[in-house]
């Protein structure tokens, strides 16, 4: 082998980008990368997680970054086997068990509120359906509302009831992704296809309306874009039929399963007076004993024509959780059949300009996704685009109980208690 | 192939009959009788004598020529993709991979969570500015041979968020490319048809992370970005 | 909503109803305090905060902070609007009112840069945390190939008249929680473009 000079070799692009670094970092007079600060200094936990090497900002900082004696931080970064999306955790480990948790989020982050308002209202809900990517049909109803009240139209009755369809399918396949993503995250590699199965059917339904399989561009301003058809409401009646029974074969596997609970119960217990002050909506909220549920309590669309009441559990750990989805799974089924029982005929889009220009106004809409409560809040100034279109994700908010819930227990609930939270990241990040 | 020779083989043995521009005189199709004299002067005139290592040392000659289609072979069947699912595209791609359009079939079952066993880094879902730094480090952590599949029009060219202050306009601005699969997300029989296609560039050996041109920075800012 | 006015006659402002929502404006220093008897007083038990946004009404006008609140009690949303100031914009914090209101504000400061006082950590939540500017402000413009566009935090100047940026002031970047301070300038030398300056600005090579 030659002898290389070390002056004039290519240095490895591993090598460059170190290199680079230090003559920027040189440039602008910050210095070398402070690696292993003493032990038990305020700084120690500022070594290569991936924390920022400059101290500590802010008071919640601070606590979070400084170890004590028998401290580790451990990074579950943004690529991780658990199929959430692009999250990351700084886990504060004694051992094994958790002692303090900081998400860091943005991996994802769009910038989806900003090119909203440079779209016209029609392209707004194109825009929003890659949010909450598993429920783009409550992305795109949540600002349907908000529209259609800033312009002061109804949708036709059959379109809300196509929509409350569609909605209630996108509920089915959630929650059906759900159970399949908390066993996944736990473990168990079998319910995770089933789920898939169920989710691949609903969706090859709503694609025969919709065109589409995953982010729907179905919802207009004044109804919905497609009608349905006779052949699709026999499709429907039939999945309805073979539904209960795919949902019953993935449940059987982990409801009563040994591991299952063991490893669910008395696991990530919120209460609720706790997740109201952390702003927890939706399943998550009424497994901890809380009864809101927004179809109930601003009731939007058809949802005062349907009955349907509020379930409840008790607990408020992961297996409640699961239950509470499970539960509402069967009620969304219970829904859809009342739907299909009473679609009235008629026009499914209410006459609209192409381009919408609503008067100045401010309208607040909000829908009950998978998730929680989802809400849009719009300002219009008589333009053809929105001047201000603000999204509230559940998953967001959701997310701010980590911390209160996964400390004390061991890094392998934290998986557990994350799906059983059902964050999705798009949402998170918008 | 006609490393052996059946005794019934006509078209082996040489006859009376057969003429001279037929008789094939690679050693594999030469009849050897059993009063045979040594090997040594038997291969003495194609200048292939006993190998001292011991063994029919001229067929080696023949096998490695085949062993680059065998492996590439190896390498088409069996791509481990990385576990790299940043957004919408990566329910898509859970679906590819479930049981009712399955890539197990391909053998790309395995969704390795660590980057240095896996062969494909399928980039599906909306690449951010935040994320681009630990993408590429991702890939830098890949061993060779690798390849890229970008899915969606996100990693495309950045899709539907072409005007975004925050998204990498495709991925093939911070990495090399080999399959860019559009749609938003791409039906599973298009993400299967990319991967197909990504199987002829195995076998064909035209991937592109030898030849990647890196074209300097691209403003991209990476978390912690001094610039 | 008469309750609304009964109670609160000397620090309410243009009360506002619509069919499903009631909308009140509240000024800045009154903000915890009367949040707080909205949350406790069994009349009003808005014990939810449903959303917690902030708008820009444009360069020369001022900031606002909106909350949704929801009440089991009354049938419609309440919407306080909080007007902020664009030169200073601080606000009193609502976490001790609800934890959930962390990740809201934190948003609001990443996006808008909109200072809570009182939250204990007002850092950046979803850009990078030393980014440099305020994406959701009306000033920020979205050029036309993200490619050109402000990744590091520089305002992508496509307008002219908005080179007076009031919004990188002094007042406001010497506060503790925008980080890095702009007095670090970075000057990119020019081997870090190994490819020369105008094609490391351009979207594609050459």
């Amino acid at each position: 082998m030659t002898a290389v000079d070390p002056e004039t070799r290519i240095p490895d692009p591993i090598d460059v980008d170190a290199a680079e670094e230090a003559r920027l970092r040189a440039a602008a007079g910050l210095g070398p990368p402070a690696l292993a600060p003493a032990l038990g200094s305020e700084y120690a936990g500022f070594e290569l997680v991936g924390v920022p090497d400059r101290p500590p900002q802010t008071e919640r900082e601070r606590e979070m970054y400084t170890l004590e004696e028998g401290e580790m931080l451990l990074n579950m970064g943004p690529q991780h086997p658990s199929t959430h999306g692009v999250m990351r955790l700084v886990v504060k480990l004694r051992g094994e068990v958790v002692t303090d948790l900081d998400p860091v989020l943005g991996y994802l982050h769009r910038g989806i509120e900003k090119l909203c308002e440079n779209a016209t209202y029609t392209t707004v809900l194109t825009y929003v359906d890659p949010m909450d990517y598993l429920a783009s049909m409550h992305n795109e109803h949540a600002p349907a509302i908000a529209f259609e009240k800033l312009f002061g139209i109804q949708a036709p009755r059959r379109a809300e009831y196509i929509r409350a369809l569609v909605v209630e399918l996108n509920r089915v396949f959630s929650h059906g992704l759900m159970i399949g993503f908390l066993a996944l995250d736990m473990g168990g590699l079998t319910p995770i296809l089933y789920s898939f199965i169920n989710r691949d059917d609903v969706v090859e339904l709503l694609a025969s309306i919709s065109g589409q399989r995953m982010l729907f561009n179905f919802f207009r301003v004044g109804g919905v874009n497609w009608d349905v058809n006779d052949e699709f409401l026999s499709r429907l009646g039939k999945w309805h039929g073979t539904v209960l029974k795919s949902i019953g074969d993935n449940e059987k596997l982990i409801t009563e399963n040994e591991i299952f609970k063991g490893r669910t119960q008395d696991m990530g217990i919120l209460n609720a007076e706790q997740a109201i002050s952390y702003g927890v909506t939706g399943p998550n909220l009424r497994a901890s004993g809380v009864p809101f549920d927004v179809r109930k309590a601003h009731p939007y669309s058809i949802y005062d024509e349907l009955e349907f009441d509020v379930i409840t559990q008790q607990r408020g750990d992961v297996y409640a959780r699961y239950l509470q989805r499970i539960a509402e799974l069967k009620q969304s089924l219970h829904l859809i059949d009342q739907i299909m029982d009473k679609m009235p005929p008629g026009p499914v889009q209410a006459q609209v300009p192409g381009i919408i220009r609503p008067k100045p106004g401010r309208a607040y809409g909000a829908v009950e996704s998978p998730r929680g409560l989802y809400s849009v809040y719009a300002i219009s100034d008589g333009g053809p685009t929105p001047y201000r279109f603000r999204m509230r994700d559940p998953s967001f908010i959701t997310l701010q109980v980590m911390p209160l819930l996964m400390p004390s227990h061991l890094i392998a609930d934290t998986m557990a208690i994350m799906a059983s939270l059902d964050p999705v990241m798009g949402g998170v990040d918008k | 192939m006609a490393l052996t020779n059946e005794p019934g083989d006509a078209a082996v043995r040489p006859n009376d009959q057969t003429p001279s521009s037929e008789l094939v005189t690679s050693p594999a199709r030469i009849e050897i009788p059993d009063s045979a004299p040594a090997d040594d002067e038997l291969l003495a005139p194609f200048g292939m004598e006993e190998h001292p290592t011991g063994g029919f040392h001229g067929l080696l000659e023949v096998i490695p020529t085949k062993a680059d289609l065998v492996i590439d072979l190896i390498r088409a069947n069996s791509l481990w993709p990385l576990l790299s699912g940043l957004s919408c595209c990566a329910i898509e791609m859970m679906s590819t991979a479930t049981s009712k359009n399955d890539i197990d079939r391909f053998g790309m079952f395995p969704f390795r969570a660590s980057p240095r066993q896996a062969d494909v880094l399928i980039v599906a879902g909306t690449l951010t500015t935040k994320m681009a730094g630990p993408l590429v480090r991702l890939w830098e952590q890949m061993p060779e041979p690798k390849w890229c599949v970008a899915m969606g029009t996100c990693t495309t060219s950045g899709g539907r968020f072409k005007r975004s202050y925050s998204v990498v306009q495709g991925v093939d601005r911070v990495m090399p490319v080999d399959v860019y699969v559009p749609g938003c997300p791409p039906r599973p029989e298009g993400l299967i048809y990319g991967l197909l296609k990504l199987r002829e560039l195995v076998m064909a050996r035209r991937g592109q992370w030898r030849t990647y041109v890196d074209r300097g920075p691209q403003r991209v800012a990476w978390e912690g970005d001094v610039r | 909503m008469r309750l609304l006015v009964e109670r609160f006659p000397e620090t309410a402002r243009d009360l506002w109803t619509d069919e499903d929502t009631v909308e009140v404006q509240i000024p800045r220093g009154s903000v915890v305090e009367t949040l707080r008897t909205l949350r406790d007083d069994p009349q009003f038990s808005f014990f939810m905060l449903a959303d917690a946004a902030a708008v820009d009404y444009g360069v020369g006008n001022h900031f606002e902070v909106v909350y949704h609140l929801y009440s089991d009690k009354h049938p419609a949303w309440l919407r306080v609007r909080v007007p902020v100031e664009r030169a200073n914009p601080r606000t009193p914090s609502v976490t001790s009112l609800w934890t959930g209101a962390m990740f809201h504000e934190r948003e609001m400061y990443d996006m808008m840069g909109i200072v809570f006082e009182g939250n204990r950590d007002l850092r950046r939540i979803y850009m990078s945390p030393d980014y440099r500017s305020f994406p959701q402000r009306k000033d920020f413009l979205l050029p036309d190939d993200a490619a050109d566009s402000s990744a590091a935090g520089v305002n992508p100047l496509e307008r002219p008249e908005t080179w007076d940026l009031t919004t990188f002031s002094k007042e406001l970047t010497s506060s503790a929680a925008t980080y890095p301070p702009l007095d670090t300038q970075v000057d990119v030398p020019a081997e870090a473009y190994p490819h020369g300056q105008e094609s490391a600005d351009k979207s594609r090579p050459a």
